[in-house]
């Protein structure tokens, strides 16, 4: 299916195609290795999604009968929405799960347009994602790390120091060298990672139970998690 | 006193997919299929129980989007006419396969389940199948739970309560619109819980919900009885916890019973078989899908299938019927030992799993509790039944969990759909500000702002973001959230000029004429 679709697409179609499943194509690549290129791309897409899935999805995805993968004329169309920002400035945080959360934000043009025109000399030097810890005690605000991000940016996914923890970030940007916060986000929570109590002094039936209950399939492990990295403490906001 | 017990849930879910501006629609089938293969055969399980006086429990989950699109008059004409059309290529496909007794004894099957399909339909539920789900819950031989209005994942919205909120509430009217009464259970979809969201949901008298395992063994603290015993949350929300074995048994891809090689294979379809020129009539698109007639058995990894054997998977299905009862009855005496009372072991199903998905889950279903009824180690109960017989529960509150890969977020929130949350946050942020700003709207205002409510809540749907992972309906699934974020816009700026197209509105409500009774004021700030 996949190949007649492609072999019907115009060569300048075939090259977005290309871009958007990240293929470099060599100048004066032939024709019919870019289409046979991008067939086993979109194959290997598709395989890892299948793959990707659980039981559970599975189950759901037959709910969905008639519905044929369609990641194709997905790459070729991507839609309006995917791409439509609010023209505002704002940063908001999803957790994804023990370790990932999203970040997506946006600067308002015309703010945007004031940081670039900046101070003459020095001015606009980026934008930066800071990570903060937040409800450590004592209180560590001086933790934080930075992830400097493209101006072209609007999302990205933060890895997490740790479980269990309360993290928020700030969009911020360097002027002159100094930093200014643009916009602060949500807090968030990542999920525990592991049992909330020291397995070793737990009742002993508790235990059985929770092996009955397949505990051992879970992945979980028996005490408190340490993730080896720590926020490192970093400059603080000068602004 | 009972050595234990075994709660079947099963959780019925579409998200709505009416669109009465097309003559057919493909995605329609979603729900045409469904009530062939699971939901009509599931009630029918239940008469011949209940026939046969022999108990049973179900706690069933019925989604306020499907119960929108069971009620709706458009969808009930419109599975009529393609029952009608199912039934025609029945009659094509008995002439067909005259000469080829295996496969003519098939498609007499197919003329069996959508003639009987449509006579259940129209002749015993007069078109509303919910009456049929209504008469055994009145009997409590089901319990009915309500789920997110739209099935949203609502872990990954719980900074906006406001939001989470109105899932909760519109779902819980809609059940009491539909069903007279006030829902005591409240299913999470995905299984997505997070700490908090029992606030939430005791504010609207929910009694009780159902967890993942991961998340509730994650708790706080942990729970002293494993998942053999629901928790209650400080507040008292009891909360379920989804039995890990249970699940296995019939989930698992490679164990699971469905993937029996005896039984009907899902995926072999007379509609990818047959010439075109034959069988484009019963096809959506012109192009190659689903029939529903498949005539072939699961057989293995391979694509040499044999023929289904019909009498061979009836008697598997009772065979696992048995098999999945002396799997629990063994789960309870071993639980039995550490316990100080009967364990319980929650057993939740897609409901659509049985019959669309694994053809052979009623029969299955109907000989559990044939097989149940003399059984001496457990008794099926429903969530709220228990909660009778045993109302004090270790104190815990789950993790943030789900039913979903990993446990967590990640099927709905990755590189394919993430793109969704900024969209629907900004819905959000604008249907609270439109809240403030009109408190007190009445006639066509009124009306206006309650489709707003409905789009925000159409964006909301976890279904989309999974299709859209998937791949597979992926453009359909994109287009329903940018046509909610469109209508939405479209609303928002009406307002915001104080010009109301009441033409466009009056045409919108009748294409997402879901939750008639909604109020908009719901999503006003919610004020600690």
């Amino acid at each position: 299916m996949n190949i007649e679709k492609l072999s019907g697409l115009s060569d300048e179609a075939l090259l977005n195609l290309a871009d958007k499943l990240g293929i470099i194509v060599p100048v004066g690549l032939e024709r019919s290795f870019l289409v046979e290129a991008l067939q086993e791309a979109l194959a290997e897409d598709s395989e890892e999604r299948e793959g990707s899935l659980d039981a559970s999805e599975r189950v759901e995805e037959t709910k969905y009968s008639g519905a044929e993968s369609d990641i194709l004329d997905a790459s070729l169309d991507s839609g309006w929405c995917s791409d439509s920002r609010y023209n505002e400035t704002m940063v908001r945080l999803l957790v994804r799960d023990t370790a990932w959360a999203f970040a997506f934000w946006d600067v308002n043009d015309e703010e945007r347009a004031q940081l670039r025109a900046g101070e003459p000399g020095s001015g606009f030097q980026g934008f930066f994602l800071r990570v903060m810890e937040e409800g450590s005690d004592p209180p560590r605000n001086a933790d934080h790390f930075d992830i400097p991000v493209e101006e072209s940016d609007l999302q990205w996914y933060i890895n997490l120091p740790q479980p269990d923890r309360r993290y928020r970030i700030d969009l911020c940007c360097r002027i002159s060298g100094k930093t200014r916060v643009l916009a602060r986000s949500n807090p968030v929570q990542t999920p525990r990672g592991s049992l909330a109590e020291d397995a070793s002094v737990m009742d002993r039936n508790t235990v059985e139970l929770l092996s009955l209950s397949g505990f051992g399939d879970l992945d979980i492990p028996p005490g408190e998690e340490r993730h080896p990295s720590r926020i490192l403490a970093g400059s603080e906001v000068e602004e | 006193m009972e050595r234990g017990y075994i709660a079947l849930v099963l959780n019925a879910h579409l998200p709505f997919v009416r669109q009465p501006e097309y003559p057919r629609f493909l995605e329609e089938r979603w729900l045409f299929e469904a009530l062939s293969e699971t939901y009509l055969p599931f009630l029918r399980v239940l008469r011949s129980l209940e026939a046969d006086e022999i108990p049973v429990r179900i706690t069933l989950v019925l989604s306020p989007t499907l119960t929108a699109m069971l009620a709706d008059e458009v969808l009930r004409d419109r599975y009529v006419a393609w029952l009608d059309r199912q039934i025609e290529l029945a009659e094509r496909e008995l002439e067909r396969t005259a000469r080829q007794p295996a496969f003519a004894r098939l498609a007499s099957i197919y003329s069996d389940l959508y003639t009987s399909a449509r006579d259940d339909f129209t002749i015993l539920y007069g078109g509303n199948v919910l009456t049929g789900f209504d008469y055994f819950y009145k009997k409590g031989r089901l319990e009915i739970m309500t789920s997110a209005a739209t099935h949203a994942f609502l872990p990954l919205y719980r900074d906006v309560p406001e939001a989470v909120a109105a899932q909760v509430e519109t779902a819980m009217i809609s059940h009491r619109r539909h069903f007279g009464k006030v829902a005591s259970g409240f299913w999470l979809p995905q299984l997505g819980w997070y700490p908090g969201m029992e606030e939430i949901l005791k504010a609207y008298a929910v009694r009780y919900t159902v967890v993942a395992t991961r998340g509730a063994l994650l708790g706080k603290p942990v729970p002293k009885y494993g998942s053999y015993s629901p928790v209650t949350c400080p507040n008292g929300l009891a909360v379920f916890i989804r039995d890990a074995r249970a699940t296995e048994a019939v989930w698992s891809e490679q164990t699971g019973y469905p993937a029996d090689p005896v039984y009907r294979d899902f995926y072999r379809d007379i509609g990818f078989d047959l010439p075109l020129d034959y069988i484009s009539p019963w096809l959506e698109d012109g192009g190659r899908g689903f029939t529903g007639f498949k005539y072939w058995a699961v057989t293995g990894r391979t694509e040499e299938k044999r023929p289904y054997d019909p009498e061979a998977a009836s008697a598997r299905a009772a065979e696992h019927a048995k098999k999945f009862l002396d799997g629990r009855a063994e789960q309870i005496r071993k639980a039995a030992a550490y316990m100080d009372r009967p364990p319980l072991v929650v057993c939740p199903y897609d409901a659509e799993l049985l019959g669309h998905g694994w053809f052979e889950g009623p029969q299955w279903l109907e000989a559990l509790f044939r097989e149940g009824k003399d059984r001496q180690e457990f008794r099926f109960v429903s969530l709220g039944e228990y909660l009778k017989l045993q109302p004090e529960n270790p104190v815990s509150v789950p993790e943030f969990s789900s039913w979903g890969s990993g446990g967590y977020a990640a099927v709905w929130l990755d590189g394919s759909n993430d793109w969704i949350y900024r969209h629907s946050y900004k819905m959000l942020d604008r249907m609270m500000e439109l809240a403030e700003r009109f408190p007190n709207e009445t006639g066509l205002k009124e009306r206006v702002l309650n489709q707003a409510a409905r789009e925000t809540l159409l964006v909301m749907c976890s279904d989309w973001a999974l299709l859209i992972r998937a791949g597979k309906a992926g453009i359909f699934a994109r287009r329903q959230v940018e046509d909610a974020v469109s209508n939405f816009q479209h609303i928002y700026e009406m307002l915001c000029a104080n010009t109301v197209g009441t033409e466009w509105i009056t045409r919108l409500e009748k294409r997402n004429n879901l939750f008639p009774g909604i109020n908009y004021r719901m999503f006003r700030r919610k004020r600690s």
